[in-house]
């Protein structure tokens, strides 16, 4: 396979009045062509940081800086080149799509816009390209939806405008930052299956950002686990469910409710303690201070282990509830 | 939104009806309104005929209720001073003031809306920092010292506009460049404002998510939705505009309403002087109505509830 | 080891959200020397306020005293000025300097004292308005919709004209015209204030609402009220300027800068300066509150915005 993205020791740094924060500490991954990788986290990780970091979206009190930053043959660190690829070759959508989209313009000037502005040609070709695209993402009546103004439309039908807005330019990455997070449960479900199949129809790469990984386990190929702006675990998304190394994503995965296995109305697993703050330097294991398998080299530099594609940063060379089961 | 409406023009009504009590009753304050025109030195009774002419021996209250129910005929009266009906002085000044507020509304929003737009998209940078300074200087210089300067370089020594009043379009232009840079800055700050509240929604970042070059995304993107709140809160400086007006026409004797006005203070012709402290409240109240009523039609939550 | 794991601990939790991060007193020297604004207008405030304050120290001359045999005397720097008066003398002979050191005296007894008078009505009037919200509320609320329609130079110059001019009429118009933002500004905080919950338990504990409005809401309301007040005292001398410009308001022979340059005007073709000097000094002192203004709000809300 391929490797359409390449991420290798991501940082971004934020200046705030008590010093500089670190959001992202040195993360490297790729994502392959046609795969969905999912970076799962608790609010604070640095998830949506990282996925703004791709894109270039950063705010201005943001830094970003890493060894190597590539898109196919593009490198992203050059701001002309990486120009041309946002928005064209590598896309974005958000989690609110109640605010995601301007209120000011009709739908069909927000839609044709990137197409015209990377693809050229002519505004009938750039209506009729998103008629097909209202269609694809399962709205009715496109032709007549163009001349409407968001606020016109509801929640599920604004998020698939903006997936059929990404899906304009005909992309190969689509990053989806909770897509589904602000949407009711049942749109929830609707909108992830539309989003699986059109990665599977299009052949698209997908990165999904979340904190929920019930949801991972539905569409993931690959899933990375990120704490305190670092990468914990990495692996297949059998891997990751089936064989979880890190205290950590096992932490969150007794977290999920199983039907059949989680009892009605027990509580459901929670991780006590916060997520540290991210100014200043953490050295050795962040997640260390809530940690039930904590020892006091924790502290010092913690070796990161890999079999095969499995990747995770622990002292303990398997997970310590397991070999405690298995000895 | 019917009932909003209802409630927001039965306050204007109101506000209109406290306002035309003041301006009223603000020239009866010292007592004898007939001394004052008669002058110094005046016998009793040419005293005695003022009193009678202008019915000031009658109660204030009827007094009151007489002028104002004359005034919503149109009818305020005679000018002590220009021997003339008020409203007839009133509508031949309204057309230079007017035209002064357009100019100098458009010399301000000209000025303000780049720089406004230009602090925001830097905010906290150098730029900002340089178009705030513009803003400070330009509140701190005294608007008639502002005209006197201009007087002193465009008029005295360059000769290219007359220093005072009013005829041609030349006349216009050094009172319209101070009026407008008074009020400049203030609405610097509110484009700023809402360029920076514009500047921080979703949807610009769905618009550099999209890959446009940053002047699309700023100028069509947020300028548009900036611009609305802005509009709003531009009417409500006018009232800065209608109060400007009067120092600068006085100090170019540009022949319109807030020159009559100081006019009609200096030879305390109260009639002319009641007739515009009215109408130009009267104008502030009428234009925050109407951009009140825009804005409620222009925001969905208000236009429902 | 053990001492350099605890340190290290230390930074994990240093930040926790429950314990956050500590703020700093909020008018430290620390965080005033951050904002240079707020130093260099302060500075220059301090200074002409030194200056009004000391003036018959600091003048070198009396400021009424003419002479009639030295009229219009150019500053130091032009041909024929004197070091004897280093600003010049104006149409009667006066010494410039010791006028503009008087002058200063009048802009900031005015601007000070009005915004006083404006503070106290709007401050009351908000305090009301949003604390008891209601018809209270509304009456406050329409009192300042007339206020704010008022065109108040318009207003001012019509109550000068009626009482004749003089520093303490000028004070009173401008007290009870000014005070519109005071009112805006405090009603709508006082009203979220008065619905937190310490609000509530000091009602419950059986707190007069006296004491509530003037311990517990007042206080916390200081910090805006001081950048309101700073704006509000360079507007006001700017408008005592125009007033006294236009001729009502000061009155000659007391030297106010509105009145210099208004003075001065028939002059102004060869003696500039005349006009110039007073002006410049006005811009400078209503630029350094302004600043001063500005590098406040900086300090109390530091994200900037407005």
């Amino acid at each position: 396979m391929t490797a359409l993205l390449t991420v290798d020791d991501l940082k971004v740094d934020i200046k705030t009045r008590s010093g500089t924060l670190h959001a992202v500490r040195g993360l490297s991954f790729t994502v392959n062509a046609g795969e969905t990788l999912c970076i799962v986290g608790e609010s604070g990780c640095g998830k949506s940081i990282t996925s703004l970091a791709l894109m270039g979206l950063l705010p201005r009190t943001a830094q970003r800086s890493a060894a190597r930053l590539r898109f196919g043959d593009t490198d992203l660190t050059d701001a002309r080149h990486a120009r041309k690829v946002r928005g064209n070759d590598m896309v974005m959508i958000f989690q609110e799509p109640m605010t995601a989209l301007n209120p000011a313009f009709p739908i069909g000037d927000q839609l044709t816009e990137a197409y015209l502005y990377h693809k050229g040609g002519t505004k009938a070709a750039a209506r009729a390209r998103a008629i097909e695209m209202l269609d694809l993402v399962g709205i009715g009546s496109p032709a007549e939806r163009l001349s409407q103004f968001p606020h016109q439309l509801s929640g599920g039908l604004r998020q698939r405008v903006m997936i059929a807005m990404a899906l304009m330019t005909d992309p190969k990455l689509l990053i989806a930052d909770e897509p589904t997070t602000a949407l009711d449960v049942t749109i929830q479900a609707q909108i992830l299956r539309l989003l699986r199949d059109l990665q599977q129809k299009l052949g698209i790469a997908v990165i999904f950002i979340t904190h929920d990984l019930g949801l991972v386990s539905r569409i993931a190929d690959r899933v990375m686990v990120m704490y305190a702006g670092a990468m914990v675990e990495e692996g297949t998304a059998a891997e990751i469910f089936g064989a979880p190394r890190h205290p950590y994503t096992r932490a969150l995965i007794d977290c999920i409710p199983q039907p059949g296995k989680t009892e009605r109305g027990a509580p459901l697993g929670t991780i006590a303690g916060v997520v540290p703050s991210l100014i200043g330097t953490v050295q050795g294991c962040a997640f260390r201070t809530r940690c039930a398998f904590a020892r006091t080299d924790c502290a010092a530099s913690v070796p990161e282990r890999a079999e095969g594609s499995h990747r995770w940063i622990c002292i303990h060379a398997d997970h310590p509830a397991r070999m405690t089961e298995t000895a | 939104m019917g009932i909003y409406l209802a409630k927001r023009i039965g306050l204007a009504v109101l506000v209109a009806l406290f306002v035309s009590i003041l301006a009223f009753g603000l020239l009866r304050l010292q007592g004898n309104a007939a001394t004052a025109l008669a002058g110094e030195g005046a016998s009793p009774q040419d005293i005695a005929i003022i009193v009678e002419t202008y019915g000031l021996d009658r109660p204030l209250v009827v007094q009151y209720a007489t002028w104002l129910g004359n005034a919503l005929t149109g009818d305020f009266g005679t000018s002590y001073f220009f021997k003339r009906p008020v409203a007839e002085l009133i509508v031949s000044k309204v057309g230079n003031t007017v035209t002064l507020a357009v100019l100098s509304l458009g010399i301000a929003l000209a000025l303000s809306i780049p720089l406004g737009v230009l602090a925001a998209v830097y905010s906290g940078s150098w730029i900002d920092r340089v178009c705030s300074l513009i803003s400070l200087m330009g509140q701190a210089l005294p608007s008639f010292f502002l005209a006197l300067c201009l007087v002193m370089v465009f008029a005295i020594q360059l000769r290219m506009f007359p220093a005072s009043g009013t005829g041609s379009w030349q006349h216009f232009v050094l009172p319209a460049v101070t009026l407008g840079y008074y009020i400049t800055p203030p609405f610097m700050r509110l484009v700023r404002a809402g360029m920076i509240d514009a500047l921080s929604n979703d949807y610009v970042r769905t618009a550099r998510a999209k890959g446009l070059p940053a002047h699309r995304v700023v100028l069509k993107h947020a300028l548009r939705n900036a611009l609305v709140p802005v509009v709003g809160l531009v009417t409500v400086q006018l009232g800065l505009l209608i109060g400007g007006s009067v120092v600068i026409e006085s100090i170019f004797a540009l022949d319109g309403l807030g020159y009559l006005a100081y006019q009609s203070i200096s030879y305390r012709d109260f009639p002319v002087l009641q007739a515009v402290v009215l109408l130009l409240s009267l104008v502030y109240v009428v234009l925050t109505l109407l951009s009140d009523i825009v804005n409620a039609w222009l925001d969905p939550r208000l236009r429902v509830s | 080891m053990t001492n350099t794991n605890m340190t290290d601990t230390n930074q994990i939790t240093a930040g926790l959200p429950g314990e956050a991060v500590k703020v700093p007193s909020r008018l430290s020297w620390t965080r005033i020397k951050d904002h240079p604004t707020l130093v260099i207008g302060g500075g220059i405030v301090f200074i002409m306020t030194l200056l009004a304050i000391f003036a018959p120290l600091v003048a070198p001359h009396d400021p009424y005293f003419q002479n009639i045999a030295a009229r219009t005397i150019p500053p130091v720097w032009y041909e024929g000025g004197t070091r004897d008066h280093i600003l010049g003398t104006d149409q009667l002979g006066r010494d410039y300097l010791s006028r503009l050191i008087y002058g200063a005296r009048i802009s900031l007894l005015i601007g000070f004292s009005a915004v006083a008078i404006a503070g106290v009505i709007g401050t009351t009037l908000g305090l009301l308005g949003g604390y008891f919200g209601g018809r209270v509320d509304m009456v406050v609320t329409f009192l300042t919709t007339v206020r704010l329609s008022l065109p108040i130079i318009l207003v001012a110059l019509a109550i000068v004209a009626v009482f004749g001019g003089s520093i303490t009429i000028v004070v009173i118009v401008l007290g009870l015209l000014k005070w519109d933002r005071f009112a805006v500004v405090v009603r709508s905080s006082a009203a979220q204030i008065s619905r937190l919950d310490y609000i509530n338990s000091a009602r419950a504990a059986g707190a007069s609402t006296f004491y509530i409005l003037t311990r517990e809401v007042l206080p916390n309301l200081a910090p805006q009220l001081i950048v309101i007040a700073t704006i509000e005292i360079a507007s006001a001398i700017l408008m005592e300027a125009a007033l006294s410009f236009l001729g009502l308001g000061v009155q000659p022979p007391t030297p106010s800068w509105g009145l210099m340059i208004s003075e001065a005007k028939s002059y102004m073709f060869f003696s500039f300066w005349l006009i110039a000097i007073p002006g410049v000094a006005l811009a400078t002192l209503v630029f350094a509150i302004n600043l001063a203004g500005d590098g406040l709000r900086d300090l109390i809300s530091p994200d900037g915005r407005g």
